[in-house]
């Protein structure tokens, strides 16, 4: 059993409930919509990364062998939930399927990218392969669109050392702007430390600060911020506003639905509701 | 806010969108792709520290050369399946037996003996302990112990990375049919399962091969079907050699079935890609992930774990129900003959059409949910027709230790090489098992296919079955 | 035993006969199915699209022309012609038939149907190109609009379809493209094609023999009143200007720069251990393939090595952002790179 679990408790500073830190963000009936009941769990975290990043692993190590597998309601899509604790909170883990990208042109994509957007998890930790970092951080750059909660786990730095790769993980997440754990969790490097970002990042202790992709294409930055501007007039505290813009502009069908709908919308009273009234700022590393 | 004003604004901004698309251009998707890469490219620079000089010695590129090499890639490979396959056969030996006696042997008469001693009616004791026991006790014994060893190799030889050089290995002969190199991995699992195989598809992410893998997985003969081979290749093919040949004629027979099921695969894979699937989405992409050293005990019990709940599920679901079909097809009688009787006598001229006959017809069809039973059946449903003796009881499946004996009984029942050379392309060439159909309908979500997948291995059977029949007829009349 | 001969014949007969009833395509199953398909309806659509097709090219549409163009007889054009006048979708101005606003509305709907069916051939199915216009002629006719709205959606709104030509939105509304034609674009500006016209034949059998597809880099060398010279894929191309006029082009931002004037090398041409950069991937790679191949980091400026080879040649697997990635040769062919010789290489 991994040792975090017997670890002492980790007092949780919980203010009045008017300016509620350390409440939960995510979108409960969104979730339970997606397929996940948050009954018995506090935080809700989402597992994203490539395929073949031993995400499974993480996975695994987080959760022991307490898991259960289901399935997506989708069509072939599995999905491994499972649970930990930590402090007095109890986090919940949904393994996303491993894609390459979230720009939903298949279906395990648009499984994973409608988690983080509708199901606004409190976090969503990315695993990424330090020998490939290049690659993972395309789609890690991707999620950083979508929400802010995010935290990064270098995952097989024992791969990358065997090639003689080192990462710079504090300069990287300097850059990221989100915590970065590097880990081995095959050997069960690690962990204890990935699992004190998620709980820091889910109560709101560490509010990161994701880096958002540059568009170097004149025609294309123009048309963004044209769409953009018009809707922060409809919504003026979304978070993701400018990735919003660029998927309208991509006709992204899921996305044209929800605001039509009026679903883009709650998630803004949402990401609202858990907005910390005081900044903290990004703790550099881990 | 979901009043008229609002959703002119979002008509306004979706209008716009368009608009600007037209301007932004054709490109749109490479500029935002292109965007993201140059990012996470200047990060990665930052990021990482890259050795000076490359390092002399690349383990993973030395292993590739070998097991990608011209000529040592492909011994390697047939080597190392044939050494996987080996292992499950002898290896499930013991454990099958015991498995056999201690549920077959022990607790079936022990059960009977309680319900004689409670004096429960005997129909309810035949149903139950002789129907639905005795069918779910078989499927246990004989499938748990080769999938428990068989699926827990392959997995070690996946999680350290050596499957997807298969696949990059032999992608050039499944493409000329029109398949992804990696239906050379579900083609394997189907030799353990062909559920199993269905399932490992899913690691095809190209729409058209993955329902070509699905369709065909079907002639990968299967874990439940070795024993049938085994046993007539035996009985039939190894009586026509002399003694000193016998094993390893109907081993290579075994083998050379096996064989025409991989021929099958490659001849309907490139029909289906030619024709009812040309339609489908066909793209390509195979990464080579570097090579890890498995977790070997892990992988080995959580594998171990998934196999035995697997083959416990299915025994339950599928093999319980079939049990009680059997034991009432057997039991039920009108005016002194047993439904079982009726249906074999009114498909006996199709079954000989074939060259088959009714007893195996009403086995194929009993035995849809689980095809390891089809034997038992078939000696059972044999001793009812002829009445011969032998056996334990209408309805009560059994299995002969002696070859002579279960060559007897097959005479008796009418049976000729033919029907043993027909039988053995049957159960080679017919529908999956209903457990392969559920999946196959799990998988697609889709009702045409999965009924595709199931009538067209059927049909082929039968066509194959009645060509060889008739053309055997004919060289023998000459 | 003839006995079983004549079993075996009338049993191959019986197989024979069933293949040849489901067989796909050409069976008579999908025969019927498609024969059941050429109702009154199909042809008022495909009519009202040929007047409008003539109307914008200033042609007249007689009895004969949609005679013609629906493959029919001139009763059954009279019939045609008869029905959409009763139905109030076109008018009779004396000697030309006209479409009426509501026709004009139906005539947009059934292009909009077309283009889109074209777009998802073209994205999501394995179709050949010579195929897709030959199904969406039949599938265009088959869709309610909100049904083509809910495929619109799923193709994440188009605004072009895979020839280039605008789908009209759903209210009708086109977006034109924003290009100019070749003939306007300035000296060595790089521009990318974004239409080929169709119209007339002459013209573009011209294009066609030249091999110029949407989607391909071109260059201006040389521009004069009887000739247009440009460099496109290795080649130099000369068209006369108004052969050039019917190809639409889209000026390129100066990231875009193409090395257009080299001879074109692909990927598939890499020798083991060579290394290249990725200069484009072929208008030919697309849908779901293409996006794979960006998403794997496959994008223009991109190092990729050639590291192994399968032991029967194909497929070969490249070095690219530290992965390896085994790509068939049909496929690498598809991708235009530049070769990185050795002292680059040390340098």
């Amino acid at each position: 059993m991994p040792e975090h679990k017997t670890k002492h408790p980790q007092k949780i500073i919980l203010t009045d409930a008017s300016g509620c830190e350390g409440c939960p963000a995510h979108n409960a009936a969104n979730l339970l919509k997606l397929g996940v009941d948050m009954k018995d769990w506090d935080y809700v975290v989402a597992l994203a990364g490539n395929p073949n990043t031993g995400k499974s692993t993480v996975f695994n190590a987080l959760t022991g062998l307490r898991q259960h597998t289901g399935n997506w309601p989708g069509k072939t899509v599995t999905r491994a939930e499972g649970g930990f604790e930590y402090g007095d909170a109890r986090y919940k883990i949904v393994d996303l399927p491993g894609t390459y990208s979230l720009l939903a042109t298949s279906l395990d994509e648009q499984v994973a990218r409608n988690f983080i957007l509708f199901g606004q998890p409190d976090v969503t930790v990315v695993v990424v392969d330090a020998s490939r970092l290049e690659r993972n951080l395309n789609l890690a750059l991707q999620v950083m669109e979508i929400t802010d909660r995010v935290v990064i786990c270098l995952n097989l730095i024992d791969e990358a050392k065997r090639h003689g790769l080192t990462v710079d993980e504090r300069r990287l997440a300097r850059d990221l702007g989100v915590p970065v754990v590097p880990t081995s969790a095959r050997y069960n490097q690690g962990l204890d430390a990935l699992v004190e970002a998620i709980h820091e990042v889910a109560t709101g202790k560490v509010r990161p600060k994701p880096r958002k992709v540059e568009t170097h294409s004149k025609i294309l930055k123009s048309a963004v911020e044209k769409i953009q501007a018009q809707i922060l007039q409809l919504y003026p505290d979304l978070p993701n506003s400018r990735w919003v813009a660029l998927r309208l502009l991509d006709g992204d069908e899921d996305i044209i639905r929800s605001l039509r709908n009026g679903e883009l919308g709650q998630l803004v009273q949402l990401e609202d509701a858990a907005a910390d009234p005081h900044q903290i700022l990004v703790k550099e590393g881990a | 806010m979901m009043n008229e004003n609002y959703q002119q604004d979002v008509d306004q901004i979706l209008r716009n969108a368009q608009e600007l698309r037209a301007q932004v251009g054709v490109d749109f998707h490479e500029k935002l792709v292109e965007a993201v890469y140059t990012d996470a490219s200047y990060l990665a620079d930052r990021a990482v520290v890259r050795p000076e000089q490359a390092p002399r010695f690349d383990l993973d590129r030395t292993i590739d050369r070998i097991v990608t090499d011209k000529r040592w890639g492909f011994v390697l490979m047939i080597l190392l399946f044939a050494l996987v396959l080996w292992i499950t056969i002898e290896g499930a030996n013991v454990p099958s037996q015991m498995i056999a006696s201690v549920l077959l042997d022990t607790v079936h008469p022990w059960l009977k003996g309680l319900a004689a001693a409670i004096n429960m009616p005997w129909w309810l004791d035949g149903l139950l302990i002789d129907g639905m026991y005795l069918a779910t006790a078989w499927v246990v014994s004989v499938m748990l112990p080769p999938m428990a060893i068989f699926f827990p190799l392959f997995t070690l030889l996946e999680d350290f990375g050596y499957l997807p050089r298969v696949s990059f290995n032999l992608d050039a002969l499944f493409r000329k049919s029109g398949a992804h190199g990696k239906q050379a991995l579900s083609m394997m699992m189907g030799f353990g399962c062909n559920a199993a195989g269905v399932v490992a598809t899913r690691i095809i992410d190209s729409p058209r091969e993955r329902l070509i893998a699905i369709i065909t997985n079907n002639f990968a003969l299967c874990n439940g079907r070795w024993p049938t081979q085994i046993l007539i290749a035996t009985v039939f093919i190894g009586g026509l050699v002399p003694a000193h040949l016998a094993g390893m004629i109907s081993a290579a027979t075994v083998v050379g079935v096996a064989l025409l099921g991989v021929g099958f695969t490659f001849l309907v894979s490139w029909f289906l890609s030619r024709t009812v699937l040309r339609g489908e989405v066909s793209t390509f992409s195979l990464e080579l992930p570097p090579y890890r050293p498995p977790r070997f005990w892990q992988t080995l019990y959580t594998s171990l774990i998934d196999r035995t709940i697997y083959v416990l599920w299915r025994a339950v679901v599928f093999a319980l129900p079939a049990g009680a079909v059997i034991w009432l097809v057997s039991n039920i009688t009108i005016s002194g003959t047993s439904i079982a009787e009726y249906v074999i006598n009114f498909v006996e001229p199709f079954g000989l059409l074939l060259g088959l006959n009714g007893v195996i017809l009403l086995a194929y069809i009993v035995a849809i949910p689980a095809n390891e039973i089809v034997i038992p059946t078939i000696l059972m449903l044999t001793v009812l027709v002829t009445g011969v003796g032998g056996g334990e009881g209408a309805g009560v499946m059994f299995d002969l230790d002696s070859i002579s004996d279960t060559y007897a009984l097959f005479q008796a029942g009418g049976w000729t090489l033919l029907t043993a050379v027909n039988l053995m392309l049957f159960s080679l060439v017919h529908n999956p098992c209903s457990t392969t159909i559920y999946t196959i309908y799990k998988e697609t979500g889709s009702v045409k296919w999965t009924t595709f997948a199931a009538l067209l291995p059927v049909g082929m059977g039968f066509a194959l079955t009645f060509v060889v029949a008739q053309v055997w007829r004919l060289v023998a009349a000459v | 035993m003839p006995h079983s001969l004549i079993t075996l014949l009338i049993g191959l007969g019986a197989i024979g006969l069933v293949g040849w009833f489901f067989w796909p395509d050409t069976g008579l199953y999908s025969r019927l199915r498609r024969v059941r398909r050429l109702t009154s309806r199909v042809l008022q659509e495909d009519a009202l699209k040929h007047i409008q097709k003539q109307e914008l090219s200033g042609r007249h549409v007689t009895v004969l022309s949609v005679a013609g163009a629906l493959g029919i007889d001139t009763n059954a054009a009279i019939q045609v012609l008869t029905e959409l006048v009763e139905s109030g979708l076109i008018d009779h101005n004396g000697e030309d038939y006209i479409l009426t606003q509501k026709g004009g509305q139906l005539a947009m709907n059934v292009i909009r149907a077309h283009r889109l069916w074209e777009q998802y051939l073209a994205e999501h199915t394995g179709y050949d190109p010579s195929e897709w216009h030959s199904q969406a002629e039949r599938l265009e006719h088959d869709f309610s609009s909100a049904e083509l709205d809910e495929l619109a959606g799923v193709l994440g709104n188009p605004v072009y379809d895979p020839h280039g030509d605008p789908i009209p939105s759903s209210e009708g509304r086109v977006f034109d493209l924003d290009a100019i034609g070749l003939h306007e674009l300035e000296l060595n500006q790089f521009a990318r094609i974004v239409h080929v016209g169709d119209e007339p034949e002459i013209v573009a059998a011209q294009i066609e023999a030249e091999g110029l597809l949407p989607g391909m880099i071109l260059r201006v060398s040389e521009k004069t009143k009887d000739r247009v010279r440009f460099w496109s894929n290795g080649e130099e191309h000369l068209l006369a200007p108004i052969v050039a006029a019917s190809i639409s082009v889209q000026p390129l931002e100066d990231d875009h720069l193409v090395d257009v004037d080299q001879s074109a090398v692909y990927l598939d041409q890499l020798e083991e251990g060579q290394k290249g950069r990725v200069v484009q991937l072929m208008p030919r790679l697309r849908g779901a393939e293409r996006r794979r191949l960006m998403d794997l980091g496959m994008l223009p400026g991109t190092t990729i090595a050639a590291e192994l080879s399968s032991p029967l040649g194909s497929p070969v697997a490249y070095r690219i952002r530290d992965s390896l990635i085994a790509l068939r040769n049909d496929q690498a062919r598809n991708i235009k790179i530049e070769p990185i010789t050795d002292e680059e290489n040390h340098a």
